[in-house]
């Protein structure tokens, strides 16, 4: 044992106070690594749970890779306080150095100046640009002609299904894949069959409560009408309303307590088909790993087309540069080369069931071989995105809003039409509202 | 605290004065109660006054939380809230959810008070279990209540369907998400206003219901002549916290469902919340801050003039 230290209480509780006040002022020094050439970049992400880790030994995997760069990663919750926070860092400059934004989020976030538009050159010469992204994804990150965000991935809307229960159902074909269907009617007839040898639903769909998941699957019905809501600054919103209404009658005849229960919030629908009690769900992709350590036979495919038109719903966790009043060259250079390490390195997050945008590593024969993920990888090239506006993205009212008004259609048959209607008035008085990061309209991109 | 400090220095101040003008220890203890107030008066001016007087000048103006604006727009931010549906909408919730929350946690807390002060045997586990929820946190109490009213596995849609009843998706059906987040608050803080109706039966003395027993009163009337009664004070005091109370309902509604804004729950709080750190608008938000403050100053006068109004009588 230590000989005890003679010290008087004054003397004690001042070195203790020192010791505190030196550790915490630690905690807010910017990173400084033990290698002297070594710089530490601040990264902030919202990944957790499965999404968490496999981040984590991502970013140890490109650590190890090189000795230029550091990165110490700061992980928040999901939904809008991540944003909120992300926001005020940047107006408190004190920014990270890099971060994970919703790709659906930066309409709302570039035009204030909280983001550095990407030099496209520079990703070029680091074997980044056009060529090696799916079209859609890669003009997502654009506002006007300059782009904002470079996406990691896409993670799309998707129909997962367990194999024995369709089997048995007989809707597999020869290669055990399930039978496409390319109406709503052929669709339900599936789903009766799969139903029909379920020992639970069908289909496991969760929705209460949760305007995302709503939201999800209405619009890529709604976009395989090959169609698009359009909501124009201070105007009012475009939709067709036939169109929205035929998707929600759709969702509403799945909802009927044979196919789906009538009642399911998100997390009861993904311990039914974890269970293997149901034969489809309707999920995200960021499910696959769950589902995976379930140890339920399952694949998964594209929601089928059954309105004309390929189209997924999705989203994307893209790389942007929160805005500094003085990048350091030094570090912004090595914050690109970390960009495309990871775009390069993104093979381990395909494993989490994303699909990664990065088409070098999409296109390889690793990749085909990755079941199921390689099963949806095509959806990656018909994705949509939440129409354009400062209040629309993951985690934003938008989704709460249609919640709001959509809700009642799906759990008591209220009249799809007066829905939408009333979906309409609340985005129009959210269109007539300034765009807070660009009060006065005068950022042109 | 503050009261003790100020009235000695009056008293000292007018003995001092009564003899030779000596002015030196009256003002040494002046210096020493300003010493003893400054660390609360700081704390006061930093986190009160001053968020206060800022937070009226952010209402006029157009300040968003990513910094951009700022610029002074007048009355355009108050216009607009009072002709923002959204805003009517959940002040009235919030209204709603105070007169649906306040009469069970007045009308129970005594039930329970009356129960435990009377009758039950073993008052130290009443008392401990009446008040145990009170001391969980909000974050605690919406998880257990998530639970309990899971549409599929919880232990309101068991007893529901035990009964013959047809299960509720209680937090997500728009017509009962108001009732579940009432229930739950009711449990979670019935525990504190039990306990002040409880300390003032304890208060009234015992010779008051030895008298009337003997002369012949029986349980039902002793409450209804004695305990009664003597309960009003304690009544406007549970009243009074419970109204401000209830008006701030934000984390337990906002918890159990998850963030999500249902047109039926929204509070008025969460309005303010959402308008400003979800959609950055901090002027607007600070507006609508502003009116609700207008509401709360309403009740509470209104409260007061009809407390003093039956004083009078």
């Amino acid at each position: 044992m230590a000989p005890p230290l003679d010290l008087s209480r004054r003397q004690f509780l001042a070195a203790a106070s020192l010791a505190t006040g030196s550790a915490l002022l630690a905690g807010c020094a910017p990173g400084t690594a033990a290698g002297s050439t070594t710089q530490t970049l601040q990264f902030w992400h919202l990944l957790s749970g499965g999404d968490g880790v496999t981040m984590s030994s991502l970013l140890d995997q490109v650590n190890a890779a090189q000795d230029a760069y550091r990165i110490r990663p700061t992980v928040l919750a999901w939904g809008s306080p991540y944003y909120t926070k992300l926001a005020m860092a940047g107006t408190g400059g004190r920014a990270p150095d890099v971060a994970i934004m919703h790709a659906t989020r930066v309409p709302g976030w570039a035009p204030g100046g909280l983001l550095d538009a990407w030099d496209i050159d520079r990703l070029t010469e680091l074997g980044v640009d056009e060529s090696t992204f799916p079209e859609p994804i890669w003009k997502k990150g654009f506002a006007g002609d300059r782009l904002f965000s470079v996406a990691l991935d896409a993670h799309p809307f998707v129909l997962m299904y367990n194999t024995d229960v369709c089997d048995a159902a007989g809707q597999l074909d020869s290669d055990g894949r399930l039978l496409p269907t390319s109406s709503p009617e052929e669709f339900l007839e599936q789903l009766r069959a799969v139903a029909g040898t379920a020992e639970g639903h069908g289909l496991s769909y969760g929705y209460l409560g949760d305007g995302a998941q709503m939201w999800r699957l209405f619009y890529g019905l709604y976009a395989q009408h090959d169609l698009a809501i359009d909501l124009p600054v201070g105007g009012s919103m475009g939709i067709e309303k036939d169109a929205a209404v035929e998707v929600l009658e759709f969702m509403r005849t799945l909802l009927d307590g044979e196919i789906a229960a009538a009642q399911n919030d998100y997390g009861t629908a993904v311990a039914e088909f974890a269970t293997g009690k149901s034969g489809m769900f309707m999920t995200g992709v960021w499910e696959l790993r769950t589902m995976q350590n379930a140890g339920i036979p399952f694949d998964a495919t594209m929601i089928p087309t059954i309105y004309g038109t390929p189209a997924v719903y999705a989203d994307s966790h893209s790389f942007v540069l929160p805005h500094q009043s003085a990048a350091d060259p030094e570090r912004r250079d090595l914050t690109y080369r970390f960009v495309a390490d990871m775009l390069k390195g993104s093979f381990g997050w395909a494993e989490a069931g994303h699909v990664p945008a990065y088409l070098p590593v999409t296109s390889s024969p690793e990749y085909a071989d990755l079941i199921p993920q390689a099963h949806y990888a095509e959806a990656a090239e018909h994705v949509v995105y939440d129409p354009e506006a400062w209040f629309t993205g993951s985690g934003s009212n938008f989704q709460g809003e249609f919640a709001a008004a959509v809700q009642g259609v799906l759990l008591r048959g209220d009249d799809p039409g007066s829905a939408i209607d009333r979906f309409e008035r609340r985005v129009n008085a959210l269109l007539a509202q300034p765009n807070p990061a660009d009060p006065e309209g005068t950022w042109k991109p | 605290m503050t009261t003790t400090a100020s009235t000695r220095v009056v008293v000292t101040g007018r003995r001092d004065a009564t003899r030779l003008p000596h002015a030196g220890p009256r003002r040494r203890e002046e210096l020493v109660s300003w010493a003893f107030l400054t660390p609360f008066l700081i704390a006061f001016v930093l986190f009160l006054v001053w968020p206060i007087l800022h937070g009226i000048y952010l209402s006029f103006t157009d300040q968003s939380l990513t910094g951009a604006g700022g610029g002074f727009v007048g009355f355009a931010n108050y216009a607009e809230a009072l002709g923002d549906p959204v805003m009517w909408q959940s002040l009235w919730n919030t209204l709603w959810f105070t007169l649906l929350s306040t009469v069970p946690l007045v009308l129970i807390s005594l039930l329970m008070a009356a129960l435990v002060d009377r009758g039950l045997p073993g008052q130290w586990l009443w008392r401990l279990s009446f008040f145990m929820p009170y001391l969980l946190a909000s974050t605690v109490i919406s998880q257990i209540w998530v639970w309990i009213f899971n549409p599929q596995i919880g232990a309101a849609n068991n007893i529901l369907t035990a009964l013959g009843l047809e299960p509720i998706a209680w937090l997500q059906n728009p017509d009962t998400n108001m009732i579940a987040i009432v229930i739950a608050t009711v449990w979670w803080t019935v525990g504190f206003n039990f306990l002040l109706y409880l300390a003032a039966m304890q208060n009234i003395p015992p010779q008051q219901y030895e008298a009337a027993a003997l002369d012949g009163a029986g349980p039902w009337r002793q409450f209804w002549s004695i305990t009664l009664p003597q309960l009003l004070p304690a009544t406007v005091l549970i009243l009074l916290l419970q109204v401000l109370a209830s008006l701030k309902l934000f984390d337990q509604a906002y918890q159990m469902l998850g963030g999500v804004a249902s047109d039926t729950t929204r509070s008025i709080v969460q309005y303010i919340y959402e308008a400003g750190f979800v959609s950055y608008r901090f002027g607007y938000s600070a507006a609508i801050s502003y009116v609700f403050f207008a509401l709360i100053v309403i009740i509470g006068v209104a409260q007061a003039l009809v407390v003093r109004g039956k004083k009078e009588l």
